[in-house]
């Protein structure tokens, strides 16, 4: 064999063994980060549980799931956390649309709706308001709170304002603190909060 | 002929070799990235800078500039320590003493919360805890007596407190003092 083709032959071979490590790392971040199938999540309405958040019983994907998306997240025992990047009509979520984000009281001890962008950390709300929560939230003569997410600040029939500026995604996080027993037992029988495009969203 | 069956058993072992690599490398990158982000979150900078090896820090309130955790709560007051039990126990003391949710977690070096207590849980009495590692088990707990003997999975892991705030401008002046009594002491 020439000096040539042997050169040619572990070139090929390192070729190989590159594509290989890449593949393996960038199938492993699909997974954790697009693949719901892999992370034993419930759904409810918009929103997305993963059962197993902070347990020591995760498996080796739910643990690096958890880790990358929810670090430090409780057991569900401790608190639920329900994610919604869809609304109503299954459209991903944007921070530049207006969203009408509206229910009753979880039954818990206390809760809380986070506005993240597709980062996952706060939006730099000019007005300081991160969340709605079991304090803050004013309900209706039905018992429902109501806030509505976008850049621009809503007129002010529809309430609490979450401002989400700038252009990106836009994942909403419902915490539940000491959630009832029958909800951690049954996380589907949330009534989850409904989440409604207002407007045009581009 | 013999030629060619050579060249296709080849590239039949590079293929075979490309696909057990990257089925190794991803079930690898999935067992390391949890150890690593927490390696980075207890050795990282914001480690460093509030100094939390085996001593509390308190962390100010989570704002759009918070970077060091991802969906940080902004409804919660944060109080950290990282423990290490290699060197011996490490007692863990908080006492917040508030009507509303607050909490004591503590995670392993994978990421995994391994145990958890809550204001109602601990009743009107505050947190006593001795961080223990597997290996000193038996010859430590006398060090503490009176204190809650926990045998962490991993000799290095993180301890989160978490106190309760819907109005931090409003209820500062009590939250604050609530959750600098926690305490994370090597003994």
């Amino acid at each position: 064999m020439s000096h040539k083709s042997k050169l040619n032959r572990w070139g090929i071979g390192l070729l190989l063994y590159v594509s290989a490590v890449l593949v393996g790392l960038g199938s492993a971040f699909w997974v954790l980060k697009s693949a719901p199938w892999m992370n034993n999540s419930v759904t409810v309405g918009a929103w997305k549980s993963n059962m197993r958040a902070g347990s020591q019983t995760a498996d080796l994907y739910t643990r690096a799931s958890i880790a990358l998306n929810a670090l430090l997240a409780l057991g569900r025992d401790e608190t639920m956390y329900f994610v919604a990047t869809h609304d109503d009509q299954g459209h991903n979520l944007k921070s530049a649309c207006q969203y009408l984000v509206q229910g009753v009281p979880p039954k818990a001890r206390w809760w809380s709706i986070t506005a993240y962008g597709d980062d996952l950390y706060l939006f730099d709300a000019p007005n300081r308001h991160y969340s709605l929560n079991g304090s803050t939230a004013k309900l209706d003569s039905a018992g429902q709170f109501h806030l509505v997410t976008g850049p621009q600040a809503p007129d002010s029939s529809h309430g609490f304002w979450l401002p989400t500026p700038g252009k990106s995604g836009l994942v909403l996080t419902l915490r539940l603190y000491n959630p009832d027993a029958a909800l951690q037992t049954s996380p589907t029988s949330l009534q989850p909060p409904t989440i409604q495009v207002l407007g045009a969203c581009p | 002929m013999t030629a060619i069956t050579q060249k296709k058993r080849l590239w039949f072992y590079r293929l075979l070799t490309l696909a057990v690599t990257a089925v190794l490398v991803h079930l690898a990158a999935v067992w390391a990235l949890p150890r690593a982000i927490m390696w980075v979150l207890m050795n990282g900078p914001m480690a460093v800078n509030l100094n939390m090896r085996n001593q509390a820090a308190f962390p100010p309130p989570v704002t759009a500039q918070s970077r060091s955790v991802v969906m940080p709560s902004p409804d919660l007051l944060y109080s950290v320590c990282v423990f290490d039990v290699s060197r011996g126990p490490v007692r863990v003391m908080a006492n917040p003493a508030l009507p509303s949710y607050w909490s004591v977690a503590l995670y392993a070096a994978n990421s995994d919360n391994f145990f958890v207590v809550n204001d109602r849980q601990a009743g009107n009495k505050s947190v006593d805890l001795l961080l223990v590692s597997g290996q000193t088990h038996t010859s430590s707990t006398a060090a503490s007596p009176g204190s809650r003997v926990i045998v962490t999975p991993s000799d290095t892991g993180f301890l989160l407190m978490r106190v309760l705030t819907s109005d931090y401008d409003a209820e500062k002046a009590i939250v604050e003092p609530a959750r600098h009594t926690l305490t994370c002491t090597p003994i």
